[in-house]
């Protein structure tokens, strides 16, 4: 099995700082893998030890995309290839156009892997954009993918009903994190991944004439919570009573 | 100008939910808006103006094919916006229908508004840290977040059908499970008590729905107790990747508050918590906390409402 892996390298959510003016801090922030790619990652890895085969990790990133890159192939993942573009500065459309480009050229994938979204943006539209772009069967948000022949059987969480469907490969397929526990690379593989292929590629080179890239957003600004932050401690009986009484007197509490 | 909006979804009561942002948009611009449907959905939707699309087999039956059906009906009447209900169906829908029609997309987005042109929205990004405005110009596709907007009432106009040639699905529905209606809605729920990591085993959920119950609310817990500890069904798992609520009151027991959780929160009226960590970050995105033991405070609570119902 030939697998492909779409992965984002993003800011990291829980270190962001937001200034006094509620402007986030984004150049130099502290980043990561996209939380969900690594159950990506994981899942691809855990198909090829089934069925052999390759994994390849592939992202549209800025240089310091490297790192996730890395971090994949340290997982276990073969070799990697980055389009060099700024996902922040285009609209998903573009970006996935640029995958799909990217997995055409190394294809043909009997399966791409991606997450249902990324930490940061978490359009959840870049997956179904890949299977349209690329004319392939595209199933959502898997919880569980069973392989056999040129066949895949994958189950979906959906909000109220879970599907079971059948697909025949060459597939794309988004995963959700219940999917698997992703592993965590030993020092010998973070070690070694640095020796692994990585190939460059860039935007002009895979859609010549596309033109500038559009963003859909305009602007970022931290979410106001504006919560009371009342905070009792003492004895159970004396805090329970007064967490009781505030409820109470909030009107949230049934009469 | 005169916009023509489109209101969608697979699910009747989210393209009712949708209406209503197209009809506030449509009233605020000078515009008309329809609402569309799949299969037999027609008498369970709102809006004068129905639109019903159907195809030799059920459209339903797979996002791929509501997809199909959407884009060639939209390819002829050509509206100028296109709303789909952000559910999972309906981002895969609303990603298909932009790529084939070769218009912008934007998900999960709320506040929708037409200015100068162009539709403006708000996302919330960083797992709810911050919020985004974007910006799209017409014509465009956007998946609109579920709950944010009140559903509509479905009407008794007839809807018009439109029957379509649709290519079928690539992919095959082997099955459809449906999860156990009644036993949980958090969506709907005015009062939540939701449980995370602070409880030891499974045994001690009973704390927490023992709490749930005399206050009459549902049960929800954080990501870890679902899906690693599997002590709930994911149905239960509220945040960014689980469900989003909007209860009355929310009450977080021995939840930390990771930035996941938060976001499927945050529109909580009250929300409430219980650490044992002071410095725990549910703190800071609530009204009221206590700093204590969930083990000696729930049973300390559940006497004190006990005893007000005497």
């Amino acid at each position: 099995m030939k697998i492909a892996v779409c992965v984002k390298h993003a800011v990291d959510e829980t270190e962001l700082k937001v200034d006094s003016g509620g402007n986030p801090q984004l150049k130099g922030a502290p980043t990561k893998m996209s939380t969900f790619d690594k159950n990506a990652v994981e899942e691809a890895l855990r198909l090829k030890a089934a069925h052999q085969g390759e994994v390849v990790v592939v992202t549209v990133g800025t240089p310091e995309a490297k790192k996730t890159m890395k971090e994949a192939l340290a997982m276990g993942a073969d070799r990697g290839v980055l389009v060099s573009a700024d996902p922040m500065a285009m609209d998903t459309r573009r970006t996935s156009e640029l995958l799909a480009a990217a997995l055409k050229k190394g294809g043909p994938y009997d399966m791409i892997l991606c997450s249902e979204g990324s930490s940061d943006m978490y359009t959840g539209l870049v997956p179904p954009m890949l299977g349209e772009l690329l004319g392939l069967p595209y199933v959502g948000y898997a919880k569980k993918i069973e392989v056999s022949g040129q066949s895949a059987k994958v189950e979906r969480a959906l909000e109220d009903s879970v599907e079971v469907v059948e697909g025949l490969m060459p597939l794309v397929v988004s995963v959700v994190s219940e999917i698997n526990e992703p592993r965590y690379p030993t020092l010998i593989q973070i070690m070694q991944a640095g020796k692994k292929p990585m190939e460059d590629l860039t935007p002009e080179g895979l859609l010549p004439g596309a033109g500038p890239p559009v963003s859909l957003v305009k602007g970022m600004k931290a979410q106001a919570m504006a919560r009371k932050r009342v905070v009792f401690e003492g004895p159970p009986e004396e805090t329970a009573k007064k967490l009781v009484d505030s409820l109470a007197a909030e009107g949230v509490l049934p009469r | 100008m005169s916009v023509k909006i489109w209101a969608f979804s697979e699910s009747p009561s989210v393209a009712n939910e949708v209406a209503s942002a197209a009809s506030a948009i449509a009233a605020a611009a000078g515009g008309g808006f329809a609402v569309v449907g799949l299969d037999d959905s027609g008498p369970f939707l709102a809006g004068d103006d129905k639109l019903v699309v159907r195809a030799d087999t059920p459209l339903s039956a797979s996002p791929e094919s509501a997809a199909n059906a959407l884009a060639a009906v939209a390819k002829e009447a050509n509206p100028d916006v296109i709303l789909v209900g952000s559910t999972r169906d309906g981002k895969e829908i609303a990603s298909r229908v932009a790529v084939k029609l070769g218009r912008p997309c934007a998900s999960e987005v709320f506040g929708l508004a037409l200015g100068s042109g162009m539709l403006q929205g708000k996302r919330n990004v960083f797992a709810g840290k911050l919020i985004a405005e974007v910006s799209m110009p017409l014509p465009c596709v956007v998946a609109v977040k579920v709950g944010t907007n009140p559903a509509l009432p479905a009407s008794g106009a007839k809807a018009t059908e439109k029957v379509v040639g649709v290519v079928a699905s690539k992919t095959k529905l082997v099955e459809r499970r449906e999860k156990q209606k009644g036993t949980v809605d958090l969506r709907g729920a005015k009062l939540i008590v939701s449980a995370g990591r602070g409880i030891k085993k499974k045994e001690d959920l009973v704390l927490v729905s023992d709490l749930a119950a005399s206050l009459g609310g549902a049960v929800g817990c954080s990501r870890p107790l679902s899906a690693d500890m599997g002590w709930l069904p994911e149905e239960h798992h509220i945040g960014l990747t689980g469900v989003t609520v909007h209860p009355d009151l929310y009450l977080a027991v021995g939840i930390s508050g990771q930035l996941q959780h938060v976001a499927g929160v945050k529109d909580s009226k009250v929300i409430a918590a219980i650490n044992t960590d002071k410095s725990a970050p549910i703190f800071e995105a609530s009204d009221y906390g206590v700093v204590g033991d969930l083990y000696a405070v729930l049973p300390a609570m559940l006497k004190e409402i006990r005893a007000r119902h005497h």
